[in-house]
């Protein structure tokens, strides 16, 4: 629904931190589904672990919280044509399974409490229709002032 | 206690992660407690959630300590009851 142009348009992040690759579903103020393929290739898994590629946590939280920005911009008409940076507050989230090259990270993001410079949301996380992170993050959204 | 005074005291006692006897009606949730704004949000969603309210963003304003909290609160659930 959304290829990575369009997501560029909304997310500030760019290389080597871009952690979804396109937008599967998109309804403003209810729900957004992202999907990030994820391949050996990615430089984190050098390092994470050096002969036993899992995924790090903190980057499927990072995923959520981008999906989570497309989220929050597209149920904002006051937000668009505006350079945002977002802020994430808080953030509490189990992991069940490791996700490794090979894996497709389908995000499902529905919001709690959408006010008008933050928002409350829960997010998913899936492989294969396995869930394999959830939980709530908060951030804010401020006006870029370059 | 009232049964609502005690679960609202018990949400901003997880949030704030502090024990809730140290939550005092009166104590100010950014000066003695150290609430963020970020935290002040959780509370109202927890909140939203648990009773099945909605609050106005406005009100937020107004979560300055426990009591300021539980009024708002009470008065939600009061226009909630009368319109059901």
């Amino acid at each position: 629904m959304l290829n990575i142009e369009e997501i560029f348009k909304i997310l500030p992040q760019r290389f080597p931190f871009v952690m979804i690759d396109r937008i599967l579903e998109l309804e403003p103020k209810k729900k957004v589904v992202a999907i990030k393929n994820i391949s050996y290739n990615e430089e984190f898994f050098g390092g994470h672990f050096p002969g036993k590629p899992i995924m790090p946590g903190v980057l499927i939280i990072e995923a959520m919280a981008q999906a989570s920005i497309i989220l929050f911009y597209e149920s904002k008409d006051a937000l668009k044509g505006k350079d945002m940076v977002y802020y994430l507050g808080g953030v509490k989230v189990r992991f069940f399974h490791p996700v490794i090259p090979g894996d497709q990270l389908k995000l499902v993001i529905e919001p709690l409490k959408i006010l008008s410079n933050a928002a409350i949301v829960k997010a998913q996380a899936f492989v294969a229709d396995k869930e394999v992170a959830s939980g709530e993050m908060s951030f804010v959204a401020k006006e870029d002032a370059k | 206690m009232q049964d609502i005074d005690i679960e609202v005291r018990n949400i901003v006692a997880e949030i704030v992660e502090k024990s809730p006897e140290d939550i005092k009606p009166e104590s100010r949730f950014v000066e003695d407690l150290g609430m963020d704004s970020m935290m002040a949000l959780e509370i109202l969603a927890a909140i939203e959630k648990k009773y099945k309210i909605s609050i106005p963003e406005e009100k937020l304003a107004e979560f300055k300590t426990l009591n300021d909290t539980l009024n708002v609160v009470k008065e939600n659930l009061c226009k909630k009851d009368n319109n059901a």
